[in-house]
């Protein structure tokens, strides 16, 4: 099972993603918003978890930006985009620069989120 | 200021009636001048003669007289010579005044209809373009007051369309860009109400009956939520240009299979059959596979909500005129005939009797008809013989403008 790292603004959402996870036996931090993803992989540098799921949108710092300052740092943590846009994959460009491993759409498809997260780990 | 046209009639007829008639009156004048001239002459020469004559029967030198009788005579016949000439001179010089004057009055009034013709054949040209929705066309306004004027006004009027166009324009964006934001919005709590539902319903072993058709109805409409955001999303799409679609090279039977795969469950709870009647050898279509399914799924979708259990949805594809033609057929209630020609317009739905039982948004088949028609087809419905629907998709086969043009064409519109 994996250890997953799940960035969403909404308490709600941080509540259900969390304990859908949890009852498919996976073990789950959650962060607030992009921010909070950084402080939480500088504080333990040598133990990431195995999957970051991050909302694309989020005040303060949002996922894409996150990630991008993760990549920059050398962090290779597979990574999944939470998003409200129904436009599937993004522009593949990006998604190569920034390693992102496949988009999620909101609302969530769980079976969906749980394949994905099989596939990755 | 301009000159008038007005004022340009006016003066030109003022000028042509002074000179036409300043030239007859000397014409006349000098006619009757002459005419007196030459009856003074004429009564002197007979005094002479009466008077050469009286001394002729008086005796007096009677051979000056008769030489003076002959030269009167002689000089009427000179004076009547000269009074024919003047005359004929006279009528001579009236004449060409007058061909002058009418030439110069034509030579004026050409030169004033001219003056028009061009600023109105600028303003028909104008007009022309306005209305085929070139909204930058312009008059160069001049020449005389009048056309100025109404070249003036034409440009105040394509300005003032110019400008509606431009607002209507800029509200179109924020219509679009609020369907997208809320859509946006929207999606965060209706996910927490899904998630939440479907939470439930894992643990529905420990609910009532009556607890899980409550949970059962919340997720049925958080679902039916997910589809009008996703519908009304593509519609925004579609109004401002950006629904885009990447054109694969594709299969037919492989996306009817797959559509026809998806439904079956669906149709099953009715005890509906699907049949498919795919010509074999099919060409290749370029098509967005994700959005064609999303086609042939809501025509399905339609069928097995209309239709009655029990009845069979056929799915007939051929290849016909340089296309493929893909048909839903059902033997449902069918389309009435007013409403035919309205149900592929957005929230247009079948018979209100039924939308009650139906779960579309309405949105489904003007969602399809922007889809089918971005690949460069089309999609028709018409009565199935002896009862029901049906629906005909055309997707061209072969070269079909690229996906780049289309997306290009939207852009600009």
């Amino acid at each position: 099972m994996a250890r997953i790292l799940v960035a969403d603004d909404s308490e709600t959402i941080l509540l259900l993603v969390r304990t859908r996870l949890e009852m498919e036996g996976h073990e789950v931090e959650t962060a607030a918003d992009g921010q909070e993803v950084l402080d939480a992989l500088r504080r333990d540098p040598g133990n990431p978890p195995d999957i970051l799921l991050l909302d694309a949108m989020m005040p303060r710092k949002s996922g894409m930006d996150a990630l991008r300052e993760l990549r920059a740092e050398g962090v290779v943590v597979p990574a999944l985009i939470v998003s409200a846009h129904t436009d599937g994959d993004g522009d593949s460009g990006a998604d190569a620069e920034l390693g992102i491993d496949g988009y999620i759409t909101k609302p969530i498809d769980f079976e969906r989120l749980f394949r994905r997260i099989a596939e990755l780990t | 200021m301009s000159p008038s046209l007005a004022n340009r009639l006016t003066i030109g007829f003022a000028i042509a009636f002074a000179v036409l008639t300043g030239l007859a009156v000397i014409g006349v004048a000098r006619f009757l001048q002459q005419r007196q001239d030459f009856e003074d002459a004429t009564a002197r020469s007979y005094q002479r003669e009466i008077q050469a004559r009286n001394r002729l029967v008086r005796g007096e030198r009677p051979l000056a007289a008769r030489a003076t009788i002959v030269a009167q005579q002689d000089q009427r016949q000179v004076l009547r010579d000269e009074i024919s000439s003047q005359t004929r001179d006279t009528a001579l010089l009236v004449g060409a005044g007058l061909i002058a004057g009418l030439t110069g009055a034509a030579l004026l009034f050409s030169g004033l209809i001219a003056s028009m013709r061009r600023p109105l054949e600028d303003l028909v040209e104008a007009s022309g373009k306005l209305a085929g929705g070139d909204l930058e066309a312009r008059v160069r306004i001049g020449g005389l007051s009048e056309t100025a004027t109404l070249g003036g006004a034409f440009n105040e009027m394509a300005e003032e369309l110019q400008r509606r166009a431009g607002e209507r324009d800029q509200l179109d964006r924020m219509r679009d860009e609020f369907v997208l934001t809320a859509s946006h919005e929207l999606r965060s709590p209706l996910t927490s109400v899904q998630g939440f539902a479907e939470l439930l319903m894992l643990e529905r072993e420990k609910l009532t009956a009556k607890q899980t058709e409550t949970v059962e109805v919340i997720l049925d409409n958080s679902r039916h939520l997910v589809r009008l955001l996703n519908d009304l999303l593509d519609l925004a799409r579609s109004d401002a240009g950006r629904l885009a679609i990447k054109r694969v090279p594709t299969e037919p039977a492989a996306l009817i299979e797959e559509a026809a795969r998806t439904m079956r469950a669906q149709l099953d709870t009715r005890g509906q059959l699907l049949s498919l009647e795919i010509e074999p050898d099919l060409p290749f279509v370029e098509a967005d596979r994700d959005r064609i399914r999303q086609v042939l799924v809501n025509l399905l979708t339609n069928a097995h909500e209309y239709c009655p259990p029990e009845a069979t949805v056929r799915v007939r594809a051929t290849h016909r005129d340089s296309a493929v033609e893909i048909d839903v057929i059902d033997n449902g209630p069918g389309i009435p005939q007013q409403q035919m020609e309205h149900i592929f317009e957005r929230f247009m739905r079948g018979d209100a009797g039924l939308t009650q039982r139906v779960g579309g948004t309405g949105l489904g088949l003007a969602i399809s008809k922007s889809l089918i028609e971005l690949h460069g087809g089309t999609i028709d419905a018409e009565p199935t013989p002896g009862g029901g629907a049906t629906f005909r998709l055309r997707l061209p086969t072969g070269t079909v403008p690229d996906q780049e043009t289309s997306r290009a064409g939207a852009e600009a519109s």
